[in-house]
């Protein structure tokens, strides 16, 4: 009974396409390490723009500010050409290529939003303030500050998605970026006060105290998000102790 | 109230600040405990008690937990529904489950009682016993209710996003389906048929049925090898003369796995598993291969 294509066990074109399938995979991967590798170096230039802030009396971060916005904007229009490729598959799919380098983008924005840059959308900037999971999706929207205006995205970045399958960012990358930014800021509190600023300790101390005791109702799983936070209560310790020694030298105003 | 210059020794400090605020106010003191924040007293209350943050916590806690319960659905249904096809596989008999668990063995099987196999399948491409049928239909049944049970958490954006629990579960549900795909027919099931008969809407990837399939060849080798045990022949094979045995099938399947290329899958899932796999494969063959050596012995 001879002829083996016919009468085969294996049809040959089952294979023929999981080999395509394989290819294509392989070939999309390809294109997002890309872009992922791209992002990857602006992160690290953004982040050194920002960790300058350390260094810089809050008074005179203003051209911090502005370096650190013009080095975000480069990384917001990396994330629309990310965004544009990984539109074409299942979010979930890939998005472990992309989510480190998308939580150092969050963190970026959420540091200087914090330091007093990242006005947008008619909001003005305002030091100590902390930008949303909504703000952070509108500033990578590309409606930014006005001379991101010009540069406007036309595609959105939605966050946490639940009914369609789109790029976006996840509430799971926010929260790890906040944790990043608490150590941030952290540190921050130990250089203000070597800068002489006595009064910003205290309001880290307020903030990370705020979203410290939002971290404490998540219901958090034995994930990496735990095992993150779990450094939160080690920061605010860090942190109130140095408020403790401003007070103990009545460094702190009272009124 | 003067500020101490800062370079002053701690202990110092203590001694100079310490009585100092006590005896400085009264109202100081019952600021203390627990509140480091100095405006009036109302306001300070309302910022201690509840954090400007809360609202947006409480939104990701329930989403949080969405994510959480979904994950373990997913989880306990794919277990579940491996342990409903591994029974299928292997219906269920006291003496044969110490088998089971050493499905690497041959010699056990060649030597595995009679009895077990007895009223089992051994030929191909022909009607499953009524009794194998109906006792498999249930446990596909069973499988079915697993899966329609977490469709719902596994459509949408969902579909990809608990690969990695439920993907255990779909490659066991495709060994189960193809090796009866193979009894019946004596072919490959194609992925869209394998596909087809997944509940609303699951998602079959590509890596889950080709790892489905390299878990096939163990399930057939096990038939091979039993059926030559129990009746003294390769199944597939002979009488009719030029019929395909499973030992040709075996090895036309390993040339398909070997030809795969899937050295651009590097570290993911796919890359990772089939390498092992690939191996296991070519041993199950090889044992095939050396019992027939046996056979025309």
């Amino acid at each position: 009974m001879a002829n083996p294509s016919e009468t085969g066990m294996v049809d040959p074109r089952i294979f023929e396409e999981l080999q395509n399938k394989i290819d294509e995979d392989a070939e999309v991967r390809e294109q997002i390490r890309a872009i992922v590798q791209t992002l990857e170096r602006q992160g690290r230039g953004a982040q050194s723009i920002l960790s300058r802030a350390h260094s810089t009396p809050a008074a005179h971060l203003k051209p911090v500010l502005d370096a650190a916005e013009g080095s975000i904007k480069e990384e917001v229009a990396s994330i629309k050409s990310l965004s544009d490729v990984a539109s074409s598959s299942p979010y979930y799919k890939y998005n472990g290529l992309w989510t480190r380098d998308v939580q150092n983008v969050i963190f970026s924005i959420l540091l200087c939003g914090w330091l007093g840059g990242m006005a947008h959308n008619g909001k003005a900037a305002e030091a100590g303030r902390l930008l949303t999971i909504e703000d952070v999706g509108a500033i990578l929207d590309g409606t930014l500050i006005p001379i991101f205006q010009n540069l406007r995205l036309t595609i959105s970045v939605p966050v946490n998605l639940k009914d369609r399958d789109a790029f976006h960012i996840s509430i799971e990358e926010y929260l790890q970026s906040l944790i990043t930014l608490i150590e941030e800021l952290a540190r921050l509190a130990v250089n203000s006060v070597t800068l002489g600023d006595y009064q910003r300790p205290l309001q880290i101390s307020q903030f990370v105290k705020d979203l410290h005791a939002g971290f404490q109702i998540l219901n958090l799983k034995n994930d990496s998000l735990r095992r993150r936070s779990d450094s939160i209560k080690y920061n605010v310790k860090k942190i109130e102790d140095i408020v403790y020694d401003l007070s103990l030298r009545n460094l702190v105003s009272k009124s | 109230m003067e500020p101490p210059p800062p370079t002053e020794a701690m202990s110092e400090l203590f001694i100079t600040s310490i009585p100092q605020s006590k005896s400085e106010s009264e109202p100081m003191s019952e600021k203390m405990p627990g509140i480091k924040r100095d405006h009036d007293g109302v306001k300070k209350e309302k910022e201690v008690n509840a954090s400007p943050f809360m609202p947006m916590f409480e939104a990701f806690r329930d989403e949080l937990d969405e994510h959480h319960d979904r994950r373990e659905r997913i989880i306990k249904a794919s277990r579940d529904i491996t342990a409903a096809s591994k029974k299928m596989q292997v219906p269920p008999s006291p003496k044969h489950s110490k088998f089971s668990n050493q499905p690497t063995d041959f010699i056990q099987y060649i030597f595995s009682p009679k009895t077990v196999w007895k009223n089992r399948v051994r030929t191909l491409k022909s009607d499953i016993p009524p009794k194998i049928a109906s006792e498999t239909a249930e446990r596909y049944a069973a499988m079915q209710k697993q899966f329609s049970a977490i469709a719902p958490d596994l459509t949408g954006i969902n579909a990809w996003r608990y690969q990695r629990q439920i993907s255990g579960g779909i490659q066991e549900y495709m060994e189960a389906v193809s090796f009866e795909h193979y009894l019946k027919h004596q072919r490959l099931i194609t992925i869209s048929e394998a596909a087809g008969t997944l509940q609303g809407g699951i998602e079959l990837t590509g890596d889950d049925y080709v790892l489905g399939l390299f878990d096939l060849v163990g399930e057939l080798m096990r038939f091979a090898i039993t059926s030559m045990a129990t009746t003294g022949s390769l199944p597939g094979g002979g009488g009719d003369g030029g019929r395909r045995d499973i030992l040709v099938d075996l090895r036309e399947l390993r040339t398909c796995f070997q030809a795969l290329d899937t050295g651009s899958c590097g570290g993911t899932g796919l890359g990772k598993d089939v390498e092992k796999k690939m191996e296991v494969m070519k041993t199950c063959v090889e044992k095939v291969e050396s019992a027939v050596l046996w056979l025309d012995y």
